[in-house]
């Protein structure tokens, strides 16, 4: 089960990217804009640009495997790791969500010191539209902030 | 001429944290921030490491990895396909390296956290630009 902060992190302004790999184990990153936990707090819904969902999408179908980091602009951060599940195109009511987040991840920005000359372009500048909405299941859940707890099983 | 292009530069100044992934021998990923993408020569970038300890772990069992950059002033962001060369944990990479993260820990109140371990060495396989990851910025609304 997903812990109540890392959920929070996952539907606030936080910095989230998806790690991913072919069958020669090589490695995909793709940063993600926006993501919502389903009920069971086991399930995650992420949503990328369709444009850069092509070698995200062929990973995961191959092979299915996920890994999540998140970070705040205070430098904590987790990761989740776990399996593939499902994708389709992302709905309206998701793209008013990313929408939302947006605004709240330059409203961290700012509050965390970036200037608005680069909290502004970095934030708003992140495409979502037209999206790709995948699903995973959560499978282990890991404390990721710099220092001597980084890398601790929460879940 | 070398694989990386000058503009990249600019990503690789620690202004703006980048990301990096790696993947297990068993075939599992990991996806971690990384203060600093440090500029090595046309064709190697350093990646610092801290304390990240399955990043590591990770290149050990695997070379492979991929690093996401992007610059604070145009906004661009690229994709790195690297490959693990050495560990450096003396000589001049590691210096100028140590310099920057001691600098940057300070700007991010990490003083004493951020400590660089080794300056990991990568060649450049591929760089690419992160396109349709971002919107152009004559397309942001509103003041810069």
């Amino acid at each position: 089960m997903i812990p109540d902060r890392v959920v929070e992190l996952l539907h606030g302004p936080t910095w989230i990217q998806i790690g991913t790999r072919d069958e020669a184990l090589r490695p995909a990153h793709a940063l993600v804009v926006g993501a919502m936990v389903h009920d069971d707090r086991r399930t995650v819904t992420i949503f990328v640009p369709a444009a850069r969902s092509e070698r995200l999408l062929r990973n995961l179908r191959e092979n299915g495997r996920v890994a999540l980091g998140l970070a705040l602009a205070s430098h904590e951060a987790y990761q989740l790791k776990g399996t593939y599940v499902s994708s389709r195109p992302t709905d309206d009511a998701e793209r008013t969500r990313q929408e939302a987040r947006r605004a709240a991840l330059l409203a961290d920005a700012l509050k965390a010191g970036y200037p608005p000359a680069i909290a502004r372009p970095l934030v708003l500048g992140l495409a979502y539209t037209p999206g790709v909405a995948i699903t995973f299941r959560a499978e282990e859940v890991f404390l990721q902030t710099p220092g001597p707890g980084a890398g601790t099983l929460l879940s | 001429m070398g694989i990386l292009p000058d503009e990249i530069k600019p990503a690789m100044q620690g202004v703006i944290p980048s990301h990096v992934v790696t993947c297990s021998r068993d075939g599992t990923p990991n996806a971690s921030a990384i203060s600093q993408v440090y500029y090595v020569d046309p064709d190697h970038v350093a990646l610092s490491h801290q304390f990240f300890n399955k990043t590591k772990r990770n290149i050990e069992e695997n070379p492979r990895a991929a690093v996401w950059v992007i610059s604070p002033e145009t906004f661009e962001a690229w994709d790195l396909e690297l490959e693990f060369v050495r560990s450096d944990t003396s000589g001049p990479i590691f210096d100028v390296m140590e310099m920057q993260i001691e600098a940057i820990a300070s700007m991010v109140g990490m003083k004493g956290i951020f400590k660089l371990r080794a300056a990991d060495i990568f060649r450049v396989i591929a760089v690419t630009k992160a396109v349709g990851e971002r919107i152009p910025l004559a397309e942001i609304p509103g003041p810069r």
